[in-house]
């Protein structure tokens, strides 16, 4: 009963004496590693994204909110980089050239993003919307880094997209909300791309090499 | 449905995005660009994905088309009702957003406090009616009285969604006035001014190092002792002190008020072997001869002490057990003392923890046996 109960909580109080051996890990990611994580990190931002577009929808109000809405993509809607490409010239993407292509469009996304985080309305929004933003900055850096690690270029670009001429921004607040509606629609379907994308190349690069180095210290 | 669509826009409503008050009434027409193969008859119209009646239809030119909205209730979200112009097929034409609602408040119930005198934090309250149905923008600003400038407060929502924080740059010993714009697409509503002197509005943190330990044997006492919060040391002050504490297992808080200006206090009228939490917060009123009462500081974190059990038999207690209890607690005791001299990261070990544990034994056991 009791005496049994007091050799627990010794025990338990004993074991957080530094009298074990610590263990001292150390491992190098390869890239397969890091295109791992970027895939993990695609699939969290898809799961993200469905909570912040139901909720943006819900703000700008129906018709946007219905299951079936498809405006109209306006010229102007064409600044956000298309996720939708021909099937053959996606299996023949290089692995630069597919990994570039994810870089730029989810580096322009962001700044579209953080410009709607600007003019939002309700306090719940900016915030999700933020927080959104910070975990797309991750995945950009993310993708940056396989980049790196494989010995490719970043692409080159201005941190601003500049419009195209003859697309001027939203003149007017339905136009402005059409767009919304476009680019978490983009997101949406470059996310899906984009795993797909990490897939392809999960089987491509050869798997990572992890050294693990144990240091003990004796008591 | 259109998918793809020429540079310019299918067609053009108007008003475009107008503001207006709830109760009024609107007519709206939409006009297809010369470049579209499409007549009044050929047009339809929808308020928040909803169709409108045909009745209240009427074709003001072979391309235009108009509809009547009457008696309009406030917006159904803030970022305004979509009123649509589609063609027959359902194709979105163009679209314009229509904010109704009400004109703001005058914001209400501006209270302020400084921590520690160095900043100021205000919130305020939304007028009765709440809801505009419109977004509304409140901005925070201030003056020294007398001294012209108004300044406006840059950092809101720091405590909840109606509150700013003033960081730096305060004066004191001078009345400050203080007042809050609400704004929104239909005008401006200011509330009344508030004038204070941040000295009068200074709360602090919560004081420090609370110890709660057992005076000797005493079953029935425990002896509180805190240092007064270290921000405000250098300033001229008397502070009062609140103690509360409760038993472990109710949420009762017993309030000990006059405390005074002393940093030690005796709980007495105690139960005997039982865990209590004690929190202390403090008061620094009159501050540099403020005659106003100052702004309680948060309660610190809760302590935790038990009183001493009782060494006498309370019917149905094993006397035997009793016994090795005392003995044991003595050897514990002894143990721990040379854990601390010869073992470095366990100074978290002591009596005051085996206390806790035997508190949570007995609770563990209670809620098995219940079963």
């Amino acid at each position: 009963g009791d005496s049994w109960g007091i050799f627990t909580f010794l025990c338990a109080a004993l074991c957080n004496l530094p009298a074990l051996p610590a263990l001292n890990c150390s491992e190098e990611l390869g890239a397969g590693q890091s295109i791992q994580q970027t895939y993990d990190l695609t699939r969290y931002l898809e799961h993200q994204l469905r909570t912040l577009a139901g909720t943006y929808l819900n703000y700008l109000g129906p018709p946007f909110n219905e299951p079936d809405f498809n405006p109209p993509r306006l010229a102007r809607a064409e600044r956000v980089p298309s996720a939708t490409v021909d099937l053959d010239l996606w299996r023949g993407l290089t692995d630069n050239a597919r990994l570039a292509a994810n870089y730029r469009a989810y580096s322009r996304l962001l700044c579209y993003l953080r410009v709607l985080d600007r003019q939002v309305g309700t306090a719940e929004l900016r915030h999700r919307l933020a927080h959104f933003c910070a975990s797309l900055q991750g995945l950009v850096l993310s993708i940056g880094g396989v980049m790196s690690s494989l010995g490719y270029p970043l692409p080159a670009g201005p941190a601003a997209p500049p419009a195209p001429p003859g697309a001027p921004a939203a003149s007017n607040d339905f136009l402005k909300k059409m767009d919304d509606f476009w680019l978490l629609k983009e997101l949406q379907t470059w996310l899906w791309r984009s795993a797909k994308d990490f897939n392809r190349l999960k089987k491509k690069v050869p798997p990572a090499v992890v050294t693990l180095r144990l240091e003990a210290r004796g008591f | 449905p259109l998918s793809v669509s020429p540079a310019a826009d299918p067609a053009v409503i108007s008003p475009q995005d107008p503001t207006l008050l709830i109760g009024s009434s609107l007519v709206a027409t939409c006009t297809v660009s010369p470049d579209f193969p499409l007549k009044a008859e050929d047009l339809y119209w929808t308020l928040n994905g909803r169709r409108l009646p045909a009745a209240s239809y009427a074709a003001l030119g072979p391309s235009t088309l108009s509809v009547a909205l009457a008696r309009l209730n406030g917006s159904r979200q803030q970022s305004g009702d979509n009123l649509v112009c589609h063609s027959r097929d359902g194709g979105i034409l163009a679209g314009s957003c229509l904010y109704v609602g009400l004109p703001p408040e005058k914001p209400v119930n501006i209270t302020c406090w400084s921590k520690n005198m160095k900043d100021l934090t205000c919130k305020w309250a939304p007028g009765t009616e709440g809801e505009t149905f419109l977004h509304t923008n409140y901005t925070l600003k201030y003056k020294r009285r007398w001294y012209g400038q108004d300044n406006t407060c840059q950092e809101y929502h720091t405590a909840g969604t109606y509150s700013c924080h003033i960081p730096k740059d305060l004066a004191l010993f001078t009345p400050y006035e203080i007042w809050v714009e609400a704004s929104n697409r239909l005008g401006v509503a200011v509330s009344d001014v508030v004038m204070l002197d941040i000295l009068d509005v200074v709360t602090t943190d919560p004081p420090s190092d609370v110890h709660v330990s057992r005076v000797g044997d005493l079953e029935d006492q425990l002896s509180v002792r805190w240092s007064s919060p270290p921000a405000l040391k250098d300033f001229l002050f008397q502070a009062k002190y609140q103690i509360q504490y409760r038993v472990e297992d109710s949420s009762e808080w017993k309030v000990v008020d006059d405390v005074g200006n002393q940093t030690s206090c005796r709980l007495a009228g105690l139960r005997p072997g039982t865990v209590y939490f004690v929190q202390v917060r403090c008061n620094p009123f009159s501050i540099y001869g403020s005659k106003k009462a100052g702004i309680w500081s948060d309660w610190s974190n809760p302590t935790a002490a038990s009183t001493p059990r009782s060494e006498r038999v309370v019917g149905g207690c094993d006397p035997k057990g009793g016994e090795q209890n005392t003995t044991l607690r003595r050897e514990l005791k002894q143990f721990f003392g040379w854990v601390k001299k010869h073992a470095y990261g366990c100074s978290n070990l002591g009596i005051k923890l085996y206390d806790q544990w035997r508190v949570w034994l007995q609770k563990s056991h209670k809620t098995r046996n219940q079963v």
